[in-house]
């Protein structure tokens, strides 16, 4: 124990050495190192009569279509695990399982949602398994919305096409006619709030940019496209513009409630009656029935409001697919099921008893449990509005990869300018600049319009 | 009455300086019992290594990374790259997330000086009530700290909610129309919901404090003629300083790492937004955005600011306490 101290110079050697190793040390791992899914998906050998079990991630309660498959499938188990749904935490657990190595085989992922996934490339390409006969089993603007460079991704589950829920009781009782154009839906606003009694017609909720989106959408807006490798971001148009003025004059002049939808307080207002509309989704149904039964038989569906009389423009909000996960081990299992659950008249009506929306496949609507008189409205064939709704959606409509973020953003701007006294119209300025930056962020090419 | 609380405090300080003085005359140790104590503090080094230097180093590494794309629309393969200092600057230009600092800081200057107060508060007045009752008090205002951070969260955001909550409710019904989850009342809502999870668990460490103050001083106190509030103030509360100082330093750590509150109350208010806390701005950059390099820039940012803030509380407060002390 009786070194000497060593000398000031071999310290600063040592030191040099130190931070010259350190230097290097991001540059010599990094080199080769891939960004994204940490296991690709290979298919593993299975011996006869091996029974392969599967792990399914969704938030729709489709554990009734699940056991039907296991009944009729002894080969193959499906086990379904409930996720949050989409942003509240299932698409957290998606990428952080595929990070890790560790994904499920199948997971449900929003149509808008695909891009990010095939930024990490976190989708099994399909068509390595032959899921190209598959094809003409599906609407094909929602297969194509899973197909990437001309590899399909992802099997369509189903999408949202919009229309307008509405109380048929609380219209009559004020005297209000079905609002054709947006121009008659503001009417309707404002005769709801002379008459309503502190009701509202509706509400705006800041929290719900894929809403907002859908609504520009139909007005004709086009917020990404892309020239060559770069993506073009055109979130600033005037028609969005006119959308988003239209809302904050219905905002500014107090015709609608603002918070957020689907919601408990939100489910509240529609069990009261303090909501008589909502503009939304097929997959609303659902949403009602289940969380207002006590007005069961007094709602009806009507196509959504136009901005031009005589106009069918329609929108889409939602719609998901069955996504096989990269890094499964059974991907032509996977496919079977994704194939299965989205198509089988059986596991469709299922489905539909739960809410997943309007189905993907084709020709599957005539004779389902859709094409029914529905008790909870009034008797009313409401799905027939959705079909026509279905075949007016303009499908040139693409996604950001960045979605999840620019909409994080963007119901932040929302809120931040119903709150603060902002318009909504310059959010939709600073809604394109951060989808760019995020863009830019992600090490991609990308500019405003 | 003042040379009464004086002589007090000498006799405080001599007993004090008695005690270590005992403690020194054993001198110089030797260096075996240095060597069985570093055997000892072996287990907490290695965990410390692993569980905190080790991830902190790996979140500095991964900060100065960035993705770099290839193939049509860069949607094809991608490798890591050197960023550099790229993904600090682009944190520091967001002006969301340093919104989210003046937010925190705003919160923790009015959050932890009505906790701390309500606390000591709590704590003092325990410590003169009967034994019997104290314990069961004690016991009930604890209580809040064993209730999850995220189940206290849904269970007063029921309480904020309009048309769900018989609070709001209630004063609706004599003409009041709070609005909890609004725009301006929301970090105070938060606030509340802290508050009542963290009062209880820093009186504990207070009382804990308080019950560490011998007996006789209190005599001596009680001879000198003080009160029970002259006791209070001039002598239960300089003596509980250490557990003051720490309850302070834990509070302004929680005041940074706000997180599930916010993330719980999401849901129920667009006032909320998903960058409100700097965690939560680095979880949603993490793993809603997917940009992990971003979201290790920011969580290195967030490291450094509570570092900074922490230390400097403790010099700020320890300063003081030196000047007393001579």
């Amino acid at each position: 124990m009786n070194s000497s101290p060593p000398s000031r110079r071999s310290v600063l050697r040592w030191g040099a050495g130190a931070t010259g190793a350190l230097a290097t040390l991001p540059a010599l791992t990094a080199c080769g190192q891939t960004v994204g899914a940490a296991r690709t998906t290979r298919q593993a050998a299975t011996r006869p009569g091996q029974k392969v079990n599967l792990v399914f991630w969704t938030w729709v309660p489709m554990q009734k279509t699940v056991d039907l498959w296991n009944r009729t499938h002894p080969d193959i188990h499906v086990e379904m695990q409930t996720i949050p749904q989409n942003v509240q935490g299932g698409y957290q657990k998606m990428h952080a399982s595929l990070t890790a190595g560790n994904p499920p085989d199948l997971a449900q992922v929003e149509y808008h949602e695909l891009p990010g996934f095939m930024l990490v490339n976190g989708l099994t390409d399909l068509s390595a398994y032959g899921a190209d006969e598959l094809r003409d089993s599906y609407v094909p603007w929602q297969w194509n919305q899973g197909v990437f460079d001309g590899r399909v991704r992802t099997i369509p589950q189903a999408s949202g096409p919009m229309g307008l829920f509405y109380r048929k009781d609380l219209f009559e009782k004020w005297g209000i006619e079905t609002p054709a154009t947006w121009a008659e839906f503001e009417q309707a606003a404002r005769v709801v709030k002379a008459r309503g009694g502190g009701a509202r017609l509706c509400t705006f909720a800041p929290n719900q940019p894929s809403w907002f989106a859908a609504m520009c959408w139909q007005r004709g807006a086009r917020w990404i496209r892309t020239e060559g490798d770069d993506w073009i971001v055109d979130m600033n148009s005037d028609l969005s513009r006119e959308v988003a003025d239209f809302w904050e004059r219905m905002v500014r002049d107090d015709l609608v409630f603002v918070g957020p939808d689907m919601s408990s307080a939100w489910f509240r207002q529609v069990q009261t009656g303090q909501i008589s509309a909502w503009v939304g989704p097929q997959w609303g149904d659902a949403m009602l029935r289940s969380n207002a039964p006590g007005t069961k038989g007094k709602w009806r569906v009507a196509p959504l409001p136009q901005w031009t009389r005589g106009d069918n423009a329609s929108a889409n909000w939602g719609g998901s697919s069955t996504a096989i996960l990269q890094g499964t081990r059974h991907p032509r299992e996977a496919l079977r099921f994704a194939h299965w659950v989205n198509t089988d008249p059986e596991a469709v009506d299922l489905n539909i008893s739960v809410g997943y929306g309007w189905p993907a496949a084709a020709g599957v609507f005539r004779g389902s449990a859709l094409d029914k008189p529905d008790p909870f409205f009034g008797g009313q064939r409401y799905n027939d509005v959705f079909t026509a709704s279905d075949r007016a959606i303009d499908t040139s409509w693409k996604w950001s990869p960045t979605t999840d973020a620019d909409f994080a953003q963007f119901g932040d701007a929302f809120g931040a300018a119903m709150a603060g006294g902002g318009s909504l119209a310059a959010t939709l300025a600073g809604a394109q600049k951060n989808t760019v930056d995020n863009l830019l962020a992600k090490g991609l090419k990308a500019r405003s319009a | 009455m003042g040379t009464a609380i004086s002589r007090t405090k000498n006799r405080t300080k001599n007993r004090a300086e008695k005690r270590t003085e005992k403690r020194t005359p054993g001198g110089r140790r030797s260096a075996r019992p240095d060597r069985a104590a570093w055997t000892f503090l072996l287990p907490f080094v290695a965990l410390f290594l692993f569980t905190f230097v080790l991830p902190l180093g790996y979140a500095v590494y991964q900060s100065m990374l960035k993705p770099v794309r290839s193939g049509p629309l860069g949607l094809g393969p991608a490798t890591v790259g050197f960023a550099g200092l790229d993904n600090y600057s682009l944190a520091l230009q967001q002006s969301a997330f340093l919104e989210s600092f003046a937010r925190v800081l705003l919160f923790g200057v009015v959050q932890i000086p009505v906790m701390l107060l309500l606390a000591t508060a709590l704590a003092l007045a325990l410590d003169t009530l009967s034994h019997r009752w104290a314990g069961v008090l004690r016991a009930a205002y604890f209580l809040p700290y064993g209730v999850p951070g995220v189940i206290a969260s849904i269970l007063w955001g029921f309480l904020y909610v309009p048309g769900v909550s018989p609070v709001v409710d209630l004063l609706g019904r004599v003409g009041l129309a709070p609005d909890f989850l609004g725009y301006d009342n929301v970090l105070w809502s938060i606030a509340n919901i802290v508050i009542w999870e963290f009062a209880g668990y820093n009186m504990l460490v207070i009382v804990a404090q308080l019950k560490a103050i011998p007996q006789e001083l209190y005599e001596a106190a009680r001879i000198d003629g003080a009160g029970a509030w002259q006791t209070a103030i001039r002598i239960k509360l300089p003596l509980a300083r250490p557990a003051l100082v720490l309850t302070g330093v834990f509070s302004i750590i929680g005041t940074l790492q706000l997180f599930a509150e916010p993330l719980v109350i999401k849901p129920l208010t667009s006032s909320v937004t998903s960058s409100y806390t700097p965690n939560l701005s680095a979880y949603n950059e993490a793993f809603a955005n997917n940009n992990i390099y971003l979201a290790a820039a920011e969580s290195v940012i967030l490291a450094l600011v509570a570092s900074v803030l922490s230390f400097g509380f403790l010099s700020l407060v320890n300063r003081g306490k030196g000047r007393d002390a001579r």
